[in-house]
């Protein structure tokens, strides 16, 4: 039970402070101080403190979806090791739970934007569900990857089978797969270059439409939830890329938490040096990112693993 | 090991090359390609033929080569691609079977030279066949080029595997032969662009029966 | 010293060319140069006929055979340049005949290399150097065909490098890509790499032939280009490339993968006979139903490697009469554009009334090139024809009949209209009388073409013999 807790509560406590490190970063780049670190704590606060305003045209999905989407990210933070920390809950095919927590979380947000009967929320939810379409085959290749690499089926013990013999032997596979699933991290969480977190134009947004009519707490969990669902997945990227296993748990701990870290600074600086792609560029971006996979898989092949 | 993180890079250069509409953006990768492709040869047979090698290489193809592409998208003022044959989206996945059937292919042969690394024939194979798709299903004329060049590079690769066979200077004798190619090329599209006003190929087409 | 004359001196005066500053001594130098060349090569026929100058250079029947054809070639056409570069054009045709003169020091090189590293070296170079010449005119049209021609010949080049280098990697035991070398020890080729290498060398050097399906650039590059140079490149760099694809045979003879091989030739010869009667038939552009006509026989010569036999002697000595026949008819295209002003066929009519010379020659270069008697094409083409039938490949015979009639009959239609048809008042009335050194040019040719057809002289013969010994001809 203990690590459960402890799990669910450092990433609770933990994740805004990604998004604040990820805002200065880009104020940093932009010449600006920037709004505080904490800015985001702050944020969600505020909203916790507001109240609620529901369209008479919505139904209860609108008001379930946020709390779904929050409870769906605890669950799947529970299952990749964070660091010293093991993942407290892990079992046989726990990969397909991951994928299908994020769908179930995605869907709901769908359905809640089209519950609101407009079509600017709908126009936004058609264009999310192409691309994490995509993104979700670029994700399960990744994942096929990992699974003939490690000989594994389960999520923890397949990260944790990244030892740092194996990087001789498959490190070209290991970056090919950590390229492609840094373009699915851009792509679920809605970043530069596929979708731009800031804008207001009607014409990009694409999550941002999607929860425009959410208000109040809705709004805050939803923003909670994003915030731990770049957590999370974030983890899952440096689990891929740092084979940390064979170390002690001090050296696990600097390196993740410090990799975590590196990795905000690094989205924050991909965000200020490139522009949103052309919308019917992103599917080719992502066609790119199954194939870097797909490059990765033929290797595994060839080698004869 | 870092020989096969080169190729992997070569591969996903090539790649990203496949799916770019930006010309100088593909020069200049192709420029980095080179550039690692013409540190291979160290990596295979250290000695002073592959040290020569890998000078000349980088003089011709990473310095002389993409200077030469810029001067000639400079000179013609054209900066990106229109739409390919079938589109990146399809371009890109079709590479993708490409690139498939180029390592079946060479999962099928067997190598009778000594190999240091099994990823370096499929490399090979896959930049010929991605140079091939480059120059069947884009229109500009530099486009075009450039998949040439890539085509190239992919025999560099294989030509790499015989180092010590061929003698210095037939190998000096090919790259100058690919460089006055290019060269040629170069000249041919000012020509398109001076009598065109544009460098796409899709003006082409007069000639037929 | 007479590699060197042969190789150097030609480079040395494109040098050289680039320096004098007038079009009329460019045209002398070049007349020189040639005749130079041809002197050589004529002395290099008292030589025994397998000569080894150095590792890379060396001589063999097949060697002097092209080489005397390339050079004979060149010389006619540098005749009739003189007369036909009289025309004041805006620009300077410095880059033109110094592309000629170093074309031909790379045409040199490739019949005088024994090694297949070398080899492709000058093809490729006569590749990069006959693009310019093709762009000679600079119209839209022209600049179409010379993009075709580079990119289309740069591939096949490209998969050429790729088959020599498979063919090295076959070669691993040996060590070496030197001819002599190979074929001695070929049985100890890697017989899986030998097969890839001699696929990917076919279609490379294929077509540099102008072999079907890879011959798209040729009826372009042939319509487009200035009728000398589409002589040239129809008669010398064809040659050129036949000369490689033999030697690819040669290799696959030794190997003993004749098997293998053989049917690969006869298909690549039937498509390109198929393509031609086709698209011959329905041709409104003279210089393109040339560039057809150039398809179709490079379709039969390497028809008559694939039956092998006595059909290899018929190649050798086809190359050599389709070499001439096609200068003869290219300059006489030559005549009738710059009096015409047109390459297109219904503006080309009745030429016997406005150009009497040039319509007798044209007449006749149509009775050569459809394989009249007795005019040596009509010698070759019979005895494939008879090798076939020897070798009871009636379908092979069956088609060749009916693709070379359809040929005949789409020749006969095009020019038989053009020679006799009314001719057009064209108010372009100042018809360029008939110069003498573009009408000498194809005297020569037509007597040259008569005598192979009537009369072998003994040293061709047993020129010819040896070469296609190397095949194992008879």
């Amino acid at each position: 039970m203990l690590p459960v807790l402890l799990h669910i509560s450092v990433v609770m406590i933990l994740s805004p402070l990604l998004l604040g490190i990820i805002g200065k970063t880009k104020a940093f780049f932009a010449g600006r101080w920037g709004p505080p670190l904490l800015q985001p704590y702050y944020d969600i606060v505020k909203l916790f403190r507001k109240g609620n305003v529901y369209s008479t045209t919505t139904t209860w999905i609108f008001q379930a979806a946020p709390i779904i989407s929050l409870a769906t990210v605890l669950i799947s933070a529970v299952l990749i090791p964070m660091g010293s920390f093991k993942a407290p809950l892990s079992f046989w095919g726990d990969i397909i739970l991951f994928a299908g927590l994020y769908g179930l979380a995605r869907f709901f947000l769908v359905i809640a934007a089209l519950d609101t009967g407009s079509s600017f929320e709908g126009m936004g939810a058609s264009r999310e569900a192409t691309f994490s379409c995509l993104a979700e085959v670029v994700l399960f290749l990744d994942f096929i990857i990992l699974a003939l690499l490690s000989k594994k089926f389960v999520l923890s013990e397949m990260l944790e089978a990244n030892i740092l013999s194996s990087w001789p032997l498959f490190g070209p596979v290991l970056l090919l797969v950590g390229a492609s699933y840094f373009l699915v991290l851009l792509t679920e969480n809605s970043r530069i270059p596929i979708d731009d977190p800031a804008t207001h134009l009607e014409l990009t947004m694409i999550h941002e439409v999607m929860v425009l009519d959410h208000s109040g707490w809705d709004l805050a969990y939803i923003l909670y939830a994003g915030a731990m669902k770049l957590f999370v997945l974030g983890g899952l990227f440096l689990n891929i890329l740092i084979p940390s296993h064979g170390l002690s748990p001090m050296a696990q701990t600097i390196s993740f938490w410090g990799g975590m870290i590196v990795l905000a600074v690094g989205l924050g600086a991909v965000e200020s040096c490139m522009a949103r792609l052309r919308l019917n560029r992103i599917p080719q971006l992502l066609i790119g990112a199954f194939v870097l996979a797909l490059v990765g898989l033929l290797i595994i092949l060839v080698k004869g693993v | 090991m870092w020989l096969e993180l080169e190729l992997v890079l070569i591969i996903l250069l090539g790649i990203i090359i496949l799916g770019n509409n930006r010309l100088g953006t593909m020069i200049q990768l192709f420029a980095l390609q080179s550039f690692i492709l013409s540190t291979t040869p160290l990596l295979i047979h250290p000695g002073k033929h592959a040290v020569v090698m890998a000078v000349v290489t980088i003089i011709l193809k990473v310095l002389l080569m993409p200077w030469l592409l810029f001067w000639a998208i400079r000179h013609a003022s054209i900066r990106r691609e229109v739409q390919p044959l079938v589109g990146y989206g399809k371009t890109l996945i079709l590479g993708g079977f490409l690139m498939g059937a180029a390592f079946l292919i060479s999962a099928k042969l067997d190598l009778p030279v000594q190999e240091t690394s099994n990823l370096l024939v499929p490399t090979a194979f896959s930049l010929v066949m991605i140079g091939f798709l480059l120059l069947v299903s884009r229109f500009k004329a530099i486009t075009q080029v450039i998949g040439y060049l890539v085509m190239e590079n992919g025999i560099f690769l294989f030509a790499i595997l015989l180092l010590e066979k061929t003698p210095l200077l037939v190998e000096m004798g090919i790259l100058l032969d690919i460089f006055v190619g290019t060269l040629v090329m170069g000249i041919i599209v000012n020509h398109i662009n001076q009598e065109f006003r544009s460098a796409s190929t899709l003006n082409l087409t007069n000639l037929r029966d | 010293m007479g590699v060197l004359l042969l190789v150097g001196l030609p480079l040395l005066m494109a040098a050289m060319i680039f320096l004098v500053p007038h079009d009329r001594q460019r045209k002398i130098i070049l007349l020189l140069t040639s005749s130079v060349h041809l002197i050589v090569t004529i002395i290099f026929w008292q030589r025994p006929h397998h000569v080894q100058f150095h590792s890379f250079l060396g001589f063999d029947a097949l060697s002097q055979l092209i080489l005397s054809l390339i050079s004979i070639l060149f010389f006619v056409v540098s005749i009739y340049l003189v007369g036909y570069l009289k025309e004041k054009r805006r620009r300077s045709n410095r880059i033109f005949i110094g592309c000629l003169l170093c074309l031909l020091a790379a045409m040199t090189l490739v019949t005088l290399s024994r090694h297949m590293g070398l080899l492709w070296i000058a093809i490729a170079s006569t590749t990069l150097l006959s693009a310019p010449l093709i762009n000679y005119f600079r119209t839209p049209q022209s600049i179409e065909a010379t993009w075709k021609y580079l990119l289309i010949s740069s591939l096949g080049i490209a998969l050429g490098l790729l088959g020599t280098l498979f063919l090295a990697i076959s070669a691993t035991s040996i060590k070496t890509v030197f001819l002599d070398d190979i074929l001695n020890n070929a049985a100890s080729l890697s017989p899986a790499w030998l097969k890839l290498s001699v696929i990917f060398l076919l279609v490379g050097y294929g077509t540099k032939m102008g072999l079907a399906p890879m011959h798209t650039w040729k009826p372009d590059a042939y319509g487009e280009a200035p009728p000398p140079v589409g002589a040239l490149m129809s008669g010398a760099l064809t040659g050129c490339a036949f000369l490689a694809v033999f030697r690819v045979a040669q290799i696959c003879f030794a190997a003993h993968l004749q098997e293998f091989v053989a049917p690969i030739f006869i298909l690549l010869g039937m498509l390109s006979l198929a393509i031609a009667a086709i698209f011959i038939l329905g041709q409104k552009d003279f210089n393109r139903m040339l560039g057809y006509s150039s398809v179709e026989h490079m379709g039969i010569l390497v028809l008559g490697i694939g039956l092998g036999g006595g059909a290899v002697w018929a190649s050798l000595f086809h190359t050599l009469n389709n070499a001439f026949a096609k200068g003869l008819i290219f300059l006489v295209s030559g005549n009738l554009y710059q009096s015409f002003r047109s390459k297109k066929i219904e503006n080309i009519q009745g030429v016997i009334h406005k150009l009497p010379v040039t319509g007798t020659f044209l007449i006749l270069g149509f009775v050569v090139i459809t394989g009249f008697p007795p005019f040596g094409i009509f010698y070759s083409e019979l005895l494939i024809l008879k090798e076939a039938i020897l070798a009871q490949r009636y379908v092979i015979v069956f088609f060749y009949f009916l693709f070379l009639s359809v040929i005949f009959f789409g020749y006969a239609r095009i020019i038989l209209e053009m020679a006799f048809g009314k001719p057009s008042d064209s108010p372009n009335k100042e018809t360029k009388k008939e110069d003498f050194f573009k009408v000498v040019p194809l005297v020569i040719l037509t007597v040259v073409l008569f005598f192979s057809g009537i009369f072998v002289p003994d040293a061709l013969y047993s020129l010819i013999n040896e070469a296609s010994r190397l095949l194992g001809g008879r």
